[in-house]
């Protein structure tokens, strides 16, 4: 008797763990849900400071994982200030001076209008299944969701990150939230993703909450008002010529 | 028999000659003391770097440019096959440099991290506070400007976060062993030194460096080809612009003095000439010619410049003395300056030989500003200048 409850106690088990997909493939579905070939987006980044918060608004544009357009339409003194990022360059365009910089070297590192984001983050090309192999670490319920807890290991060195830990929403495959690693295994940032809303056919993340763990501070937190995916994009819009138009 | 006369007629000419005399003496004591500041402030900045940051010499990493940001995340080479032995031997010291962020107090600063060899001893750097042996983090030493603009002190733990050789963030735990008074502030400002090992483990870069310094400049001659030799005229060139703009800054004070002194002179001078008519006159009834009296008075005015340059050495000895050895002790604030030699009293030595130059070329401006009043008596009638017209 006690043999045949063990038997079934261990098939049950067995069942839920083949029940889950493998770790692959949640990073396919994410990647499916989270990239598109074309994007274009509003957003309202909230920087909070030791004293005061700010809100800087944008239009973006991009265009697979390498091409990135933004324009700043707010507070006034950024107005007009537009990013390009084309493959592995990254440019900045100051109205006030009427002058284009690449960013490049040491200054990728400086942070973006005062946020928890450094220029760095806008250059990494994002494709977790193919930059990272995981595995599922266990279950969680998120923010009221239940979730997968995946680790992630860089499969090629050269990626900003070797390590990421992330909870999966189990219905939705989106990433809920996530730790990012230095090597050395201390935590570096950490990212909230909320306000999950259907966009199409695809499950999108309109509220993320960047911290920088190593800062201190309330992080920055950055809405997506609205989004589109692949829609018809000028080539044009991705071009240096465009940042002094 | 000119000089002669000449040295009784200035004798004679009672407090006028006394005050053309200080009024020269003053300029020449101004113009010493200034000569022997900035050549104390470059030989003390120089001997300084010397025995900081230079050594007897530096290999720079080709791909590292101090002046261009895009190369500092690359600037690294690896330690030439044929410096190795020189670099056990302890003849040169691999230095390597990485960009960074670092943590104090939950504050984000930029940093250029160094790592060098906590054993080396061909710097006067206080590399031995980078001995890891009783720690449980990562030592690293500090300069006194990057305590005041980190606000961390000895002791702090603080995170320093970089990008290892492939591009991926890595990072450390500091702790500072050392607050260092460093008299080169480009070794103190927004740097943070570690051990050597260290910092090539954490970046994966076994054997890189990114300057070598020479213990002598007779280690230039070995191979590398990725490292280029910097020059002492090169190394110390910044500084040696910076003190030529600094002298023609103050050419324009000292320039004004001068002026003002030789035309006291050329006012005692000319008045002279217009008073000793009777003078001239009887000189030249008694046979002297006319190049002899101007010649005389030439060498009046020239007399003046000697017995000022006398003075201004018996007179300002005392303050030559003083700056010699008690120093010139400059406000704290000018060490963020980011120049070297401010850290300490500057004690002056004085340049012989340019201060004999301005000497000479001071005798010679006296001399021709005598002669320009004198070349008058050429045109004078003995007949009418006996009768004083």
């Amino acid at each position: 008797m006690k043999k045949a409850i063990i038997a079934i106690l261990a098939f049950c088990a067995f069942s839920l763990v083949s029940a889950a997909p493998s770790a692959e493939s949640i990073l396919s579905a994410i990647d499916k849900n989270m990239t598109s070939q074309t994007t274009k987006s509003t957003t309202r980044m909230v920087i909070h400071a030791k004293r005061s918060s700010r809100t800087v608004e944008s239009v973006n544009y991009s265009q697979g994982s390498d091409r990135f357009f933004t324009e700043y339409l707010a507070p006034p003194r950024d107005k007009g200030t537009k990013m390009l990022k084309a493959g592995d360059n990254l440019w900045i365009y100051d109205p006030g001076t009427d002058r284009t910089i690449q960013i490049s070297g040491n200054m990728l590192k400086q942070s973006v209008m005062g946020s928890d984001l450094s220029y760095e983050d806008f250059m990494e090309e994002d494709k977790l299944s193919q930059d990272y192999s995981a595995g599922v670490d266990g279950e969680i319920t998120y923010d009221g969701r239940a979730c997968w807890i995946l680790t992630l290991m860089a499969k090629k060195p050269g990626l900003a990150y070797a390590k990421r830990k992330i909870y999966v929403d189990k219905s939705r495959y989106v990433v809920l939230y996530e730790l990012l690693y230095a090597k050395s295994g201390k935590l570096l940032k950490s990212l909230k993703f909320s306000n999950v809303t259907k966009t199409g056919n695809r499950w999108y993340p309109r509220y993320i909450l960047f911290k920088d763990e190593l800062k201190d501070g309330k992080g920055t937190e950055y809405f997506v008002d609205s989004i589109q995916f692949d829609i018809p994009i000028p080539a044009a819009t991705f071009t240096k010529a465009r940042l002094k138009k | 028999m000119i000089l002669k006369l000449a040295l009784r007629n200035i004798i004679g000419n009672g407090w006028r000659s006394l005050i053309n005399v200080a009024v020269i003496a003053i300029v020449l004591i101004g113009l010493i003391w200034g000569e022997g500041m900035w050549y104390s402030w470059l030989t003390l900045a120089k001997n300084q770097q010397r025995e900081w940051e230079y050594g007897g010499g530096i290999l720079r990493a080709k791909s590292y440019d101090p002046f261009d940001a895009f190369t500092w995340e690359n600037g690294y080479a690896p330690v030439p096959a044929e410096a190795q032995s020189y670099v056990r031997g302890g003849r040169i010291v691999p230095i390597l440099y990485s960009p960074g962020m670092i943590y104090p107090q939950g504050r984000m600063m930029n940093a250029l991290v160094k790592g060098i060899p906590e054993n080396q001893k061909v710097l006067s750097f206080p590399s031995t506070a980078l001995n890891a042996a009783d720690s449980s983090y990562v030592p690293a030493i500090i300069g006194r400007e990057m305590a005041k603009t980190s606000r961390l002190q000895e002791g702090e733990v603080f995170t320093l976060r970089l990008k290892d050789s492939t591009g991926a963030f890595n990072s450390l735990d500091l702790q500072v062993s050392k607050v260092m008074d460093c008299p080169v502030p480009s070794l103190d400002i927004g740097t943070v030194w570690i051990d050597l090992a260290a910092l090539r483990k954490v970046k994966l870069l076994p054997d890189a460096a990114t300057v070598l310094v020479l213990k002598d400049a007779s280690l230039t001659a070995i191979k590398a080809p990725l490292f280029r030799y910097i020059d002492p005229r090169e190394f110390f060139a910044d500084l040696n612009q910076m003190v030529k703009t600094k002298v023609s800054g103050q050419s324009l004070p000292f320039g004004m003095l001068i002026l003002l002194a030789m035309l006291a002179v050329f006012d005692t001078q000319a008045l002279a000439i217009f008073k000793r008519r009777k003078e001239i006159g009887m000189l030249s009834a008694l046979g002297m010619t006319k190049g002899q009296i101007i010649r005389l008075f030439t060498s009046e005015g020239a007399l003046y410049m000697v017995a000022a340059s006398v003075c201004a050495v018996v007179l300002g000895f005392p303050l030559y003395w003083y700056f010699a050895v008690k120093g010139f002790a400059l406000p704290q604030g000018y060490q963020s300056f980011g120049v070297a030699g401010f850290n300490e009293p500057l004690k002056f030595h004085y340049p012989l030989l340019v201060i004999l130059g301005t000497l000479i070329f001071l005798f010679l401006l006296t001399v021709f500003v005598s002669w320009l009043p004198a070349r008058k008596i050429a045109r004078l009638r003995p007949t009418e200048a006996l009768r004083g017209k």
